[in-house]
């Protein structure tokens, strides 16, 4: 079972060799066994290699066409978006989505419900810059004890209230109490109050807006008047306009006019570099640099998320 | 230009479905990576060298491409691609009846089976030659190497096929006698 010729046979029926070649060998073949069966066994080889199916539909070639011919970038993002034509894979992406929906509705309630210790309990803990309300010292808090009966003469404050304790002929100071425990935080809160979750957002929002104008000063502009490469800049003001409405929107419900008014003043400046083109002319960039310094809203900023980050801590 | 993309179109749709099949052999029989692959060879040949290459070379240019292309596949992990293929393929809707669907399975799978044992380019070199019954001096073009080393590999790779083949055979015939 060692013919020499099985190599050949592989040529002949490619149709590599020469007329001459070929003919010597059929005239071999007529009688080497060995060389038929090769022969029958490559050829059958042939058959089972040649008739692998191709797998595909017509349709799914047209569109492979029209992408390449019409839409090249399309094409391009094909390959990445082309499984959600597939229907299993579609289906099992919707199943996906349908959990996530299911667990975003679900997830809200399993948090523990939000007590009035959750919220500001005043005004002046909260409100970077805006007027404390004073907090009776312990002396005014008797007053009204004792409209039933005479405040007693020298009697001591409470302890732990020392530094609150003054001449009786003064009138009371005014004292700043931050809240001491539970119990004050419970207080019911006078006014409209923003939500911690809400007020922390701000406060990132704050320091989000204050990296970007920071870059966006810092953004160079040459003297050859080519354009400044502002990427970066565009695509965080995007990202942070949306936030900024919604912010504001909150700040306002809820009667925070500082935060609100500090919102107000940053959108037109974020929209502005927003919308800037690919290829912002200098001038452009330079209005948007001016009007930041003019605002001092830099400044404002960083004020302000550090004093939010202080009365959230 | 219309009978620039007349002629890409005609192009496409004669050797689309034979790339495919192709792609698909050479990648163990991940269908849907290998169309892939044929859609981003023709992306290729559209955006970079179609009306450069001389009459006839386009061919030759897309398998060349396309080879590379399942190279680099080959070059990525695999097991991720098998999961994610076996995967859709568990989730794919039966299209056929079944007895046909079986049977198709199951030679696509003995096709695929008894190629991969071959090294790469003795595989591509038969497919090639078996498939789209390129000459060797076409094989030879397509893949950058001589016609003698294609002469070899297409032996080689018969003569492997033919073994394997053959033990497989004698083993089902014991089972059965057996």
């Amino acid at each position: 079972m060692n013919c020499d010729c099985t190599e050949k046979i592989s040529l002949l029926i490619d149709g590599e060799l020469s007329p001459a070649e070929a003919r010597e060998l059929e005239r071999h073949l007529v009688t080497c066994v060995e060389c038929q069966e090769a022969r029958a066994d490559f050829l059958s080889l042939r058959s089972q290699i040649n008739e692998f199916p191709v797998a595909f539909k017509p349709v799914a070639q047209r569109d492979a066409l029209e992408r390449i011919l019409g839409k090249e970038k399309a094409a391009g993002r094909g390959r990445n978006w082309r499984w959600l034509l597939n229907p299993a894979l579609a289906a099992f992406a919707s199943l996906l989505i349908l959990g996530a929906v299911i667990g975003l509705l679900i997830y809200p309630r399993l948090k523990p419900v939000h007590t009035p210790a959750d919220f500001v309990a005043s005004d002046s803990g909260k409100k970077p810059g805006a007027m404390p309300q004073p907090s009776r010292s312990p002396e005014q808090s008797s007053k009204g004890a004792g409209q039933s009966g005479a405040p007693q003469k020298g009697s001591q404050p409470p302890a732990g209230t020392n530094r609150t304790k003054v001449p009786n002929k003064k009138p009371a100071p005014v004292v700043i109490e931050p809240p001491q425990d539970n119990i004050a935080r419970n207080q019911e809160p006078a006014g409209p109050v923003r939500s911690a979750d809400a007020e922390t957002m701000t406060a990132i929002h704050f320091q989000k807006s204050e990296l970007l104008l920071r870059s966006f000063r810092n953004v160079r502009l040459n003297k050859t008047g080519s354009s400044p490469e502002l990427g970066y800049e565009k695509k965080l003001a995007q990202q942070l306009v949306y936030q900024n409405m919604v912010l504001r929107r909150e700040a306002d419900a809820a009667g925070d006019a500082q935060v609100s008014s500090l919102l107000d003043s940053l959108e037109p400046i974020l929209l502005d570099i927003a919308n800037l083109p690919e290829k912002a002319r200098q001038g452009d960039v330079r209005a948007i640099k001016d009007r930041v310094e003019r605002k001092n809203i830099v400044a404002l900023l960083q004020v302000n998320s550090l004093a939010l980050a202080r009365a959230l801590d | 230009m219309a009978s620039h993309d007349e002629e890409f179109t005609m192009l496409f749709q004669e050797f689309y479905p034979s790339l495919c099949r192709f792609l698909e052999c050479l990648l163990g029989g991940r269908a849907e990576l290998a169309q892939d692959l044929a859609q981003e060879s023709f992306l290729q040949l559209h955006r970079t060298a179609w009306g450069t290459l001389p009459e006839g070379e386009a061919r030759f240019w897309l398998y060349r491409v396309a080879r590379n292309f399942a190279i680099n596949e080959f070059r990525k992990s695999h097991t991720r691609y098998r999961l994610f293929d076996r995967v859709v393929e568990a989730m794919r809707p039966p299209t056929r009846n079944p007895e046909e669907e079986y049977e198709t399975r199951e030679r696509k799978q003995m096709v695929l089976s008894m190629l991969s044992t071959l090294p790469e380019d003795q595989r591509v070199a038969l497919l090639l030659r078996e498939q789209e019954q390129l000459s060797y001096r076409d094989i030879s073009q397509v893949l950058n190497v001589s016609e003698s080393k294609v002469k070899v590999d297409i032996f080689r790779a018969r003569a492997t096929l033919r073994e394997r083949w053959t033990k497989r055979s004698n083993k089902v015939v014991g089972v059965k006698a057996g």
